[in-house]
């Protein structure tokens, strides 16, 4: 029995479609697995299915009923449950007071019925199959409990359809089985869920049927009993994409940067070398500790195990400050976090690192900071008026190019660029990747950290492909496709080659 | 949209709020001139310079402070603690050279004890501050019973004492000689603000930490060192109270002077929120103050009624200071 069928679902978002005719259907008591990459359309299908946004056009029937406007109280109505990423719980609060929030059941004198829910909170529990004390502050809760009391609480509110957005992102093995087992009895019991993830294992471990989008665009759908990893990869990928002329031919040099059994927050045993003026491309779904490593070897976070050697001299601490003394620089990810003095001009935060470097003369000589500004902003086609101006008067690609600017000031050679094109237009992604080739062209050495790998192709020499903290492979720049860095970023690949082998 | 922003940089608007603590100030002054009226004289005007030393040298401190996000709650009560000591050290001594040492390291010590607790301790300036406030009254007025007397007074029969107290009445081509180290703070605090890289290291900390901390910033030095500065700073005001009076009552001096110095601070254009605003306006800010005292001296009202009139002054200040903005983008969008 259809539970969900939304047909011919069109959504464009200022002129820009997003969406175009796209069909999805969830059957009672199954898992849904809908499939694409990053910027496919996936969430805002769900968004569109959850009430955040208005479609343009299409049709959307749910348990029978059509849904014309829909708001996001409306869905939980109607009982769809969308559980994010980002999970809506009051860690401060505790288990069963999250539950009964705004539902509480009260006592004759219309004070909390602490008990009452307690054992209403355990009941559900027990059938469930969950082991959680509802006791308990959801802050001491593990990462898996917490995603299960967020689907327990839809359970609770009677939800039939239960949206899971990469579920598994933060959780273990252990904690990955203990969903999954949760899930499957749910499903048994008649519940339908839609499972969004990257990680194919996941979706051949857990999954009945899939939808495939790309660019907007409807793929496919099917059973996932009739497919294999491979062809789905191959169906979100497409083979629309290819690498043009940015990439050029270099010599290189010695190594500059070595990692030797590299361990730290988030990635173990991680070990590669680096040549002066190599692009080295790193890549890995969310929370696979590619972000981690890099900020390990700027000296942001602390190296638990392992070393890590600079022009073959071995940083010992945590120490941003040494980092930089031995010419490393990162641009990290989140801009506005963590790159940005919001009150700075563009001057100043360009200067703001070369200024901890030369500490030793604290007198500022503007006219010769204007001078090397201005000659990193013509080489970095910086479009802005006036050094003085605010950073945030900028562009999101021009401010990312101050913020390049800050560490070709400091004279930085290795350059660890964390998702450098996050939040940026296409066009001065090209000039990004423009830049990255010109400077590796000039002997600096550069990591790229970023999720897509069309950017990985066009300028990367050699793609270190990262799964749940370890480096899977590295693949030299003749074998990097998107299908290959997928099927290894999914950990698809190694386990058949463990099959094979 | 951003790119509006840009445009209207360098309006007038801006700059009448970038500078509005330029207003605030000459309107009270203005307010002083016609109060005062055929009365006015060069040394009464001179006086007001000599009258915001004290609590202006301090309130650079707190400007320090509050621009890299915290608070300095202590002020008031460092004032209070090195001028006891101060006067102790300089009857014990006689030298007005050897008490200045004390008073400027005391000071730098005091802050040096916030800003290990701040910086490396990571505890809430609000709340270390608050604590060593009570604490170093405390022990002014503590070690003050111990000796019998009732307010520490400087001993007039030493020799260098005229020279000392003197040097607080003194003036140099009319300008009164405490006024002058009041000017020359603030060209020092001006100069380390703006072209110093030590000083651009304290906006960055209070505009974005995370940022600072990931473009190489000791983010925790930055911070002890402020206090420091701070303490250093009231160290200063200590020696300068002395000169200018003789004699420390502990349980009275500096108290409520924390709140002035905020307030100074905030009128002088400085955001609370840390990351922004001119050091040069906390001059203006403690200024209009004294400035305030000295109407309500000449008007001859009750002087409790001091403080409405200067919370009236920082309420207005705040008003005009968030409604420019405002005010201004809503003539933009139409």
């Amino acid at each position: 029995m259809e539970l969900l069928k939304m047909t011919d679902i069109s959504k464009s978002f200022s002129g820009v479609t997003v969406l175009s005719h796209v069909d999805f259907s969830v059957e009672k008591g199954e898992v849904h697995a809908l499939l694409g990459e990053n910027g496919a359309g996936k969430s805002t299908l769900m968004n569109i299915l959850a009430g955040v946004h208005q479609r343009d056009s299409g049709q959307i029937v749910f348990d029978g009923e059509v849904m014309e406007d829909i708001s996001v109280q409306k869905t939980e109505q109607a009982g769809i449950a969308f559980v994010h990423q980002e999970l809506n719980l009051f860690n401060d609060l505790k288990v069963y007071e999250n539950m009964f929030l705004r539902k509480e059941i009260l006592t004759k004198l219309h004070t909390l019925n602490k008990s009452a829910m307690i054992a209403r909170a355990r009941e559900l529990f027990e059938s469930m199959g969950v082991d959680i004390e509802p006791d308990v502050l959801v802050s001491e809760l593990e990462p898996s409990k917490k995603q299960i009391l967020e689907i327990s609480k839809a359970i609770f509110a009677n939800a039939k359809l239960i949206i899971l957005d990469e579920p598994t992102t933060s959780l273990n093995n252990n904690e990955i089985d203990h969903l999954f087992g949760i899930v499957r009895r749910l499903k048994e019991q008649g519940k339908s869920f839609i499972f969004i993830s990257h990680k194919m294992n996941e979706i051949f471990t857990i999954a009945d049927t899939y939808t495939v989008l790309r660019n907007g665009c409807f793929i496919n759908a099917g059973r996932i009993a009739d497919t294999s990893p491979e062809e789905v990869t191959r169906m979100m990928v497409g083979n629309s994409f290819s690498a043009e002329g940015v990439y050029q031919k270099r010599e290189l040099g010695d190594v500059v940067l070595s990692l030797e059994h590299a361990t730290g927050q988030g990635f173990e045993d991680v070990s590669f070398q680096v040549r002066k003026g190599e692009v080295l491309g790193m890549t890995g779904l969310k929370g696979a500790g590619v972000s981690q490593t890099m900020q390990t070897i700027f000296g942001a976070r602390p190296l638990l195990g392992g070393k890590i050697l600079i022009n073959g001299k071995e940083i010992k601490h945590e120490n941003i400050h040494l980092a930089m003394t031995e010419k490393v620089g990162m641009i990290p990810s989140n801009r506005k976090e963590n790159s940005i003095i919001p009150d700075f001009s563009l001057l100043e935060n360009n200067y703001v690192s070369e200024h901890t470097l030369s500490s030793r003369r604290q007198y500022i000589n503007k006219k010769k900071e204007l001078a090397i500004f201005e000659k990193h902003k013509q080489a970095l086609n910086i479009k802005a008026n006036s050094p003085d101006d605010s950073i945030l008067s900028l562009s999101g690609g021009n401010q990312q190019k101050v913020i390049l600017a800050r560490w070709l000031t400091t004279q930085a050679d290795i350059l660890l660029l964390d998702n450098p094109t996050q939040g940026i237009d296409v066009g001065a992604k090209a000039e990004i990747y423009k830049l990255i080739m010109d400077l590796a062209d000039q002997g600096k050495t550069i990591l790229v950290n970023t999720l897509e790998i069309p950017e990985i192709q066009k300028i990367a020499d050699r793609c270190a492909v990262f799964y749940h903290g370890h480096i899977q492979t590295i693949l030299p720049r003749e074998e990097i496709n998107e299908e290959l860095v997928m099927l290894y970023a999914t950990n698809v690949r190694q386990a058949t080659e463990e099959q094979n082998g | 949209m951003d790119n509006k922003t840009v445009k209207t940089k360098k309006s007038i608007g801006t700059i009448a709020s970038n500078y509005s603590f330029v207003l605030i100030a000459l309107g009270i002054f203005i307010a002083y001139l016609i109060v005062n009226g055929g009365a006015t004289t060069w040394s009464g005007v001179m006086n007001i310079l000599r009258h915001s030393a004290v609590v202006g040298i301090i309130a650079f401190g707190m400007g320090l402070a509050i621009i890299t996000g915290g608070i300095d709650l202590s002020v008031g009560s460092m004032l209070c603690l090195v001028s006891s000591f101060g006067v102790v050290v300089f009857n014990a001594t006689g030298s007005i050279f050897v008490t200045l040492l004390f008073t400027l390291a005391a000071g730098a010590l005091c802050g040096a004890i916030n800003g290990v607790l701040i910086g490396y301790a990571k505890m809430p300036a609000f709340i270390v501050t608050l604590a060593t406030m009570l604490i170093y009254r405390s022990v002014a007025q503590y070690y003050l019973r111990t000796t019998g007397v009732s307010i520490y007074n400087m001993n007039g029969t030493l020799s260098r004492y005229n020279a000392f107290y003197g040097f607080g009445q003194a003036k140099f081509l009319t300008v009164p000689l405490v006024g002058i180290v009041l000017i020359l703070v603030t060209v020092l605090m001006v100069f380390m603000a703006t072209n110093t890289k030590f000083g651009k290291t304290i906006y960055a900390v209070g505009s974005n930490e995370r940022a600072a901390l990931l473009a190489g910033i000791h983010v925790d030095k930055t911070r002890v060192l402020v206090y420091v500065i701070c303490g250093l700073l009231c160290g200063l005001s200590a020696f300068l109270w002395m000169a200018m009076n003789g004699s420390v009552d502990p349980a009275t001096l500096g108290k409520s002077n924390e709140m002035y110095a905020i307030a100074a601070v905030v009128i002088g254009g400085i955001s609370m929120a840390g990351g922004k605003g001119r050091l040069l306006g906390v001059l203006f800010g403690a200024m209009s103050y004294t400035i305030i005292d000295k109407i309500i001296a000449s008007l001859g009202v009750d002087a409790l009624i001091n403080d409405t009139i200067k919370g009236t002054i920082l309420l207005l200040a705040v008003f005009i200071q968030i409604m420019l903005p405002l005010l201004r983008s809503r003539a933009k969008a139409k």
